[in-house]
């Protein structure tokens, strides 16, 4: 069986991760010829993983040479790619609804949307995303292969030990790119900073530098960790805290799972594949700093409570599969995309084009609002220019008039706008 | 207490052959009415003989990984023509040994496989096997793996972990028009008042699966998938056995323990007699060196050399 997956970069991510554990087992398990192909022509150096050695990492050029049984994009902007492929069968490696990665008015939002009415075979690691792809593409194949767990390296622990002292302050750690909107990591630091109770706040970041004064919020930065120093972390956490807006199946909390802590966590998609409210973790509002804060407050004064919740989370991660068995699925998942015949070439192009239609709307109706705003900002331009307003415009930006009746002018007008 | 057995005997927990027994009762349709029935992870064919034993004439092929499983599972079941196959269930070619077995025999063809799966290193070529074989029409499968997620059981005989979430994966790598079912666990008592020994009494039982934990998941597949229908087997408790069954196993345990103590305690008194032979090593090496410093001295020759 010769697969391969189109990635965008080789570099650290978890969505990068998933893709090459699962290449790298399918050569190693199950003796798949499996490639790697970067789509995009790379510069900075790779991350290195130790898995790509039994994995060939091919140049789009170079996969054009070849033939494959399967073809996998695993990134909407691979799909670009994924048909100059030569393969028996495509296939779309769907980790999230990727176009809620992007704002509205962003162009790689209708993008994004789109390449899911391709006609593929989806494979994706989450049942909120097999139940929707079910409900968006009725009737096109959707297997189900969630991510697994390195257990060799979050390898739970046989007894969990108990945290009694009250004067213990409650270990915190919060992960995540601070510069990435959706992951709702300052949100995550600003409310374990809102805690009344003693706590030792952990972030741990690839990142550092974009975190800016909420690095001082914390006891300590972590970054640039491997596997196993970010489990030992773990280890040494009750709580790890997740107030992500859009997650496809998250890791972080799954991770302190296996090490013995338990979460508290936004209701974000994906959540549910593990997290229980009140059982293993507890479930709080967006945007809510100061219940998450008092969610906090409650672990940390209750200790019996915390060690519930960390029980049955380190319960909840024994019961989690296995890197080998996710990859075992992912097997069976390609085998079957092989075996099946290929989906018709119109399979989606409704969908397709009622989505393309849905994106030219909203297209349209965003052009109409900046024309708009472009028209406003004309005639505003076309007062400044006039000769009195212009002089005027220049005595107001001097500094003596800034320093002097300023204030004074901007209270004024303030007053007469009723603000 | 732990209660980790890799097969089904006469000697496993009621409860547990219960369980079992009923899955081969949900596939008995299947097994009559066919002319071939391959029976993948037979073990000893305890379970499958309350259901089927000389009642089934066709071509059955017991399929294990242990030939003494094999042996009793075909006297057990007393089919005319059994097919006896050891084999790894993980290994494409005893797979293919298998595969030729089954299609040798006239259709129509049942395949029962329970509690098989969880027990292999690697499940993907048997279930590749099946889902060809159901596909192809060629058969109609019944298979089953336990809800072990929902426990957080760490089952040492247990090679994968399954629950609601594995099952979901399988669900979406078998063939269309799969038919899934859930196995729920009931408990009951009867009175019965003197003189009414062995009455037959029907039970009423109407098991709903909305919010109820599943003890395993039961999928089939294949032309005669849809045959499968709701089955409840009650089983009156040998609470004397059970209580027997219980002790023993406790007892056992214990046992085991005090072994495990007492191999600590030897292990212990080992370590301490290898760390005074250590001691007494390096010192006699001492005093060799000593001596033959002295014998260097007095133009001796070396001792012991």
């Amino acid at each position: 069986m010769k697969v391969c997956f189109l990635v965008n970069d080789l570099q650290l991510s978890g969505g990068v991760g998933v893709v090459v554990e699962h290449a790298r087992r399918l050569a190693h398990d199950h003796g798949f010829d499996t490639s790697l192909v970067l789509v995009r022509e790379w510069d900075l150096p790779s991350w290195r993983y130790e898995a790509l050695a039994e994995v060939r990492v091919l140049s789009l050029q170079e996969a054009r040479a070849e033939r494959f049984d399967v073809a996998v994009a695993t990134w909407w902007e691979t799909t670009f790619s994924l048909f100059d492929v030569p393969a028996e069968r495509y296939a779309y490696f769907v980790q999230s609804l990727e176009d809620r990665f992007y704002k509205h008015d962003q162009p790689e939002r209708v993008g994004a949307a789109l390449t899911l009415d391709l006609p593929v075979a989806f494979i994706t690691e989450a049942r909120w995303i097999q139940r929707t792809l079910n409900e968006l593409r009725p009737g096109a194949p959707v297997h189900l292969v969630r991510n697994g767990i390195d257990k060799g390296v979050f390898g739970p622990p046989q007894r969990l030990e108990p945290v009694v002292d009250p004067a213990r302050p409650l270990r915190v750690l919060v992960e995540g790119h601070p510069g990435v909107w959706f992951k709702g990591v300052p949100a995550a630091v600003v409310s374990v900073r809102a805690m009344r109770e003693p706590h030792h706040l952990t972030i741990v970041t690839g990142w550092p530098e974009e975190l800016g004064e909420l690095a001082g919020a914390a006891d300590r930065v972590m970054s640039q960790l491997t596997h196993r120093e970010m489990a030992a972390a773990y280890a040494e956490t009750d709580v790890v805290v997740k107030l992500s807006h859009v997650e496809g199946m998250y890791g972080p909390p799954l991770e302190g799972f296996h090490m013995g802590a338990t979460t508290v966590t936004t209701e974000v998609t994906g959540h549910d594949e593990y997290v229980r409210h009140g059982w293993n973790g507890l479930v709080v509002d967006w945007d809510d700093v100061r219940g998450t804060a008092r969610a906090l407050d409650l672990l940390a004064r209750d200790r019996r409570y915390l060690n519930f919740l960390r029980h049955n989370a380190l319960a909840t991660a024994r019961g989690w599969p296995s890197w080998e068995q996710a990859a075992q699925f992912m097997a069976l998942a390609l085998l079957r995309v092989r075996r099946a015949p290929a989906p018709a070439a119109d399979a989606g192009a409704a969908a397709l084009l009622s989505d393309l239609r849905g994106g030219l709307e909203t297209y349209r109706e965003h052009l109409a609002e900046r024309n708009d705003f472009a028209r406003q900002v004309e005639r505003i331009e076309r007062v400044k220019r006039i000769g009195p307003v212009r002089r005027v415009r220049a005595v107001w930006r001097s500094p003596a008039v800034q320093r002097t009746v300023g204030p004074y002018v901007l209270r004024a007008a303030k007053r007469a706008l009723g603000r | 207490m732990p209660d980790w057995q890799e097969r089904i005997t006469r000697e496993t927990n009621p409860a547990v052959r219960v369980e079992h027994d009923l899955r081969y009762r949900l596939a008995e349709p299947l097994i009559l009415g066919a002319r071939t029935w391959a029976d993948l992870g037979c073990g000893n064919g305890v379970a499958a003989a309350d259901v089927v034993a000389g009642g089934f004439d066709g071509r059955a092929v017991l399929v294990d990984v242990e030939q003494s499983a094999v042996d009793a599972a075909g006297a057990e079941l007393r089919t005319g023509d059994a097919v006896p196959i050891v084999a790894d269930l993980t290994d494409r070619d005893a797979l293919a040994r298998v595969r030729e077995a089954v299609l040798e025999g006239e259709a129509p063809r049942a395949i029962t496989c329970f509690e098989v799966i969880e027990h292999l290193t690697t499940f993907v070529p048997l279930v590749e096997l099946l889902s060809e074989l159901a596909e192809a029409g060629e058969a109609t499968v019944v298979l089953s793996v336990p809800n072990d997620e929902f426990w957080a059981i760490e089952n040492p005989f247990h090679q994968s972990a399954w629950g609601e979430g594995s099952f979901a994966e399988l669900r979406t790598l078998l063939p269309p028009g799969s038919v899934v079912a859930r196995q729920l666990a009931l408990q009951g008592s009867a009175v019965v008042p003197d003189g009414a020994n062995g009455a037959h009494v029907d039970v009423r039982v109407e098991p709903r699966t909305e919010g109820a934990v599943a003890t395993h998941f039961l999928a089939a597949v294949g032309p005669q998938a849809v045959e499968l229908r709701t089955h409840v087997d009650v089983a009156q408790s040998d609470l004397d056995g059970q209580r027997q069954w219980e002790r023993q196993r406790e007892a056992d345990l214990a046992h085991l323990e005090a072994l495990h103590r007492h191999i600590d305690k030897l292990q212990g008194q080992n370590d301490g007699f290898r760390s005074e032979l250590r001691a007494n090593h390096k010192e006699f090496e001492d005093w060799r060196r000593y001596i033959h410093e002295l014998e260097g001295k007095l133009g001796l020759p070396l001792s012991g050399t």
